[in-house]
């Protein structure tokens, strides 16, 4: 056989999988004049990749021209939905601004596409994208990581640094003892489908009130989104598909034996969304666990010879409100590769070398925001029965009473709504208190 | 040093798993499947990868088609091949099955070939016609649907299973031969970590074209014989389906069909 080279030591370091993460990290080494070796299990970037659908952009705008990405639709609105068994009470944001440039750095993407395109533009840097190939575990030496074990023949290959981007089932990081496996209280599981509507053109840009590439971003919770359990559904609008889905915790789903698929099928056939997903046909179903552990869920991002990014260093925002963790990936990917390039001039690998990272890392909206919200997974938790069953249809009853309209007079009207909210939250007092606690939220 | 060239043919395809009925058309739908190498070929690459692990032989590997075909070169270089031939032309271009072996004939004569292995078919056209068409071509013997191999090289022969209905024959055959390994009998290793890296980052297939093989005049689409009498899209038919609850629900309409 013709010879084979022997590729230890020949990349200064070597990234496990090509999401975002990832690509963003070998990306951010490549532009410093590292060349990085990306390993993915899939046949190309993106194909094992979900999330919901939103990507936002503030950070990938600065590594890469967006114009020519796959992009699906920029976010033109976004929705919060309330839903009790029958009900929905919602809000609508359409900020004539978000129609400019840049639509608030928000973009609906499917990740078999945009995921493939954002690797591809870390190679163009430098970086060098291997496929169909897993990384089973971690080479060490005398404490120190130099290196991955791969599931191919001869499959060992060393270099200086590790970046473990390996999304939020973070086998190899687990195995190699950098991070404890989450509890089932900190996990949701999510599935998602994919459809289009084969009848005609124009149903979404109908149904949605969109028009050229404008989309929509649908948020719901309360129990006729997920039932019992602590999560919520979504639904949002690609070029000419729509992705809808559920995600809800790990820990609910264990113990109420409540299959994700049969939730997500009671999810499109509530009431308020039935009519927008109807006559549509399902072309992709995936699924995939979130780290939604907060803050106090981040593991230690560097070691000697090994950083943490993205999803499997938990970096996960999720408080009812803002459900983001693409633009947090993609954050934490800049700031390791930097870091790494930074070591590297110096010739260290060591956790105290690449402790730029986490310094970067905690000086940005990334640490920031998990740690303004860190106390409101427990808190919703503690009030789930409250918030996601009795308000929702709190909410409902009392817009019912407002607008009730027999011979009653308005004030009786306002009077019965009041009760009904009051009543739900525990008077007054219970009201101040629930406001007080979530005020943050928004605040 | 080797005793043996092996040469294997290996042809680009749209991968069979994406090639969707469009659901509204009922068209093929090849244009936006991805390109893979011909499952078959992975078989034909095992097969030459064992008798290089068994004898001191070199394994090429040749693939006609445009540059765009490259990256199966790649990856029979990833699985061990030593080499990678890409034999590139406009003057190929409408090549039928004709044309097609006569340039993989040059080609392995232009190698010093010892043995030819292919896939049975491909996946694409699958006529199956290539493979012999080679061995006829250069006046060689030819063995198809082979599930085991025996390279004799003190014989000059190569002794091979071939699958036959009922069971296996065995034939054996004097070199020069080509062999048309059957489908599933030869399950491809997969590529080694470093290879791989080295197919994909470094190897440069050489290039053959028309004229390095003399054959200008005899290939494209003006000298294959094979024309097209038409094309038929058959309709599908509905189907009806209904959704019974209980098991006993389904048996009348079972009776009243077998009725």
């Amino acid at each position: 056989m013709t010879e084979t080279p022997n590729y230890d030591g020949k990349f200064d370091a070597i990234v496990v999988g090509a999401g975002l993460a990832g690509s963003a990290a070998a990306l951010s080494m490549a532009k410093r004049g590292l060349s990085p070796l990306v390993i993915e299990r899939g046949t190309s970037p993106g194909t094992k990749n979900v999330f919901g659908g939103v990507l936002y952009t503030p950070t990938i705008r600065e590594l890469v021209d967006l114009d020519d990405a796959p992009l699906e639709r920029y976010v033109a609105e976004k929705r919060f939905s309330m839903l009790s068994e029958a009900d929905e009470t919602a809000l609508s944001l359409r900020p004539g601004e978000w129609h400019d440039e840049p639509h608030n750095d928000s973009f609906t993407v499917l990740r078999g596409e945009f995921d493939e395109w954002f690797a591809e533009r870390a190679v163009d840097a430098g970086a060098t994208l291997l496929t169909e190939t897993t990384v089973t575990g971690l080479l060490r030496e005398n404490g120190r990581i130099v290196g991955v074990g791969t599931d191919r023949p001869d499959g060992r290959i060393r270099a200086p640094y590790v970046v473990l981007a390996e999304g939020g089932n973070s086998l190899v990081t687990e195995r190699a003892d950098l991070k404890e496996r989450e509890s089932r209280d900190h996990v949701a599981v999510a599935v998602k489908e994919v459809l289009e509507f084969p009848a005609r053109e124009g149903v979404i840009e109908d149904r949605f009130r969109l028009t050229d590439d404008a989309g929509a971003a649908y948020n719901y919770f309360g129990e006729g989104a997920v039932g019992e359990a602590f999560g919520g559904g979504f639904l949002y609008t690609n070029d000419d598909t729509v992705s809808v889905g559920v995600a809800y915790r790990l820990s609910d789903a264990a113990a109420s034996g409540q299959r994700p698929e049969e939730t997500l099928n009671r999810f499109k056939s509530h009431p308020a969304v039935a009519p927008l997903v109807r006559d549509a046909r399902t072309v992709e179903y995936s699924a995939k666990t979130i780290p939604e552990g907060g803050i106090e869920s981040v593991p230690d991002l560097v070691h000697d010879g090994a950083v943490l990014v993205g999803d499997t260093a938990g970096l996960v925002l999720n408080n009812g409100v803002h459900l983001e963790g693409t633009n947090m990936a993609v954050e934490s990917g800049v700031h390791a590769g930097a870091a790494i390039a930074t070591a590297a001039r110096q010739g260290r690998t060591d956790a105290a070398a690449l402790s730029g990272y986490p310094s970067a890392l905690s000086r940005s909206f990334v640490v920031e925001n998990l740690e303004r919200y860190a106390w409101l997974q427990e808190a919703a938790v503690a009030d789930r029965e409250l918030l996601f069953a009795e308000l929702p249809r709190a909410v409902a009853d009392a817009g019912a009473e407002y607008f009730r309209m027999d011979r009653d007079s308005k004030e009786r009207h306002a009077d019965r709504a009041r009760e009904r909210l009051l009543d739900a939250v525990g008077g007054y007092t219970g009201a101040a208190k629930l406001a007080a606690r979530y005020r943050k939220v928004i605040a | 040093m080797h005793d043996f060239t092996v040469v294997v043919g290996v042809k680009q395809v749209p991968d069979a798993d994406e090639v969707g009925l469009d659901p509204d058309t009922g068209r093929l739908d090849r244009a936006s499947a991805p390109a893979v190498m011909n499952p078959p070929d992975r078989c034909a690459l095992e097969a030459a990868l064992s008798l290089k692990d068994a004898h001191a032989a070199r394994v090429i590997a040749v693939t006609m088609g445009p540059p765009m075909a490259t990256p199966v070169l790649r990856e029979a270089v990833a699985m061990g091949c030593d080499d990678g031939v890409l034999i590139t032309d406009r003057a190929f271009a409408g090549s039928d099955t004709w044309p097609t072996s006569l340039t993989l004939a040059r080609v392995a004569e232009h190698l010093d070939a010892d043995v030819v292995l292919c896939g049975e078919e491909t996946t694409d056209s699958s006529t199956g016609q290539v493979p012999p068409g080679i061995a006829a071509h250069n006046g060689w013997a030819q063995l198809t649907y082979v599930e085991a191999l025996d390279l004799r090289p003190e014989e000059g022969r190569v002794v091979a299973h071939r699958d036959v209905e009922g069971g296996y024959e065995v034939v054996a055959a004097d070199l020069p031969v080509v062999v048309a390994v059957a489908f599933g009998s030869f399950e491809p290793r997969p590529a080694g970590l470093h290879r791989k890296l080295f197919a994909e980052t470094e190897f440069d297939p050489r290039e053959l074209s028309a004229a390095d093989l003399g054959i200008e005049e005899e290939v494209g689409l003006a000298v294959s014989p094979t024309s097209v009498g038409g094309m038929e899209t058959v309709q599908p038919v509905d189907r009806q389906g209904e959704v019974v609850d209980e098991v006993d629900d389904l048996l009348g309409p079972i009776r009243e069909a077998v009725a």
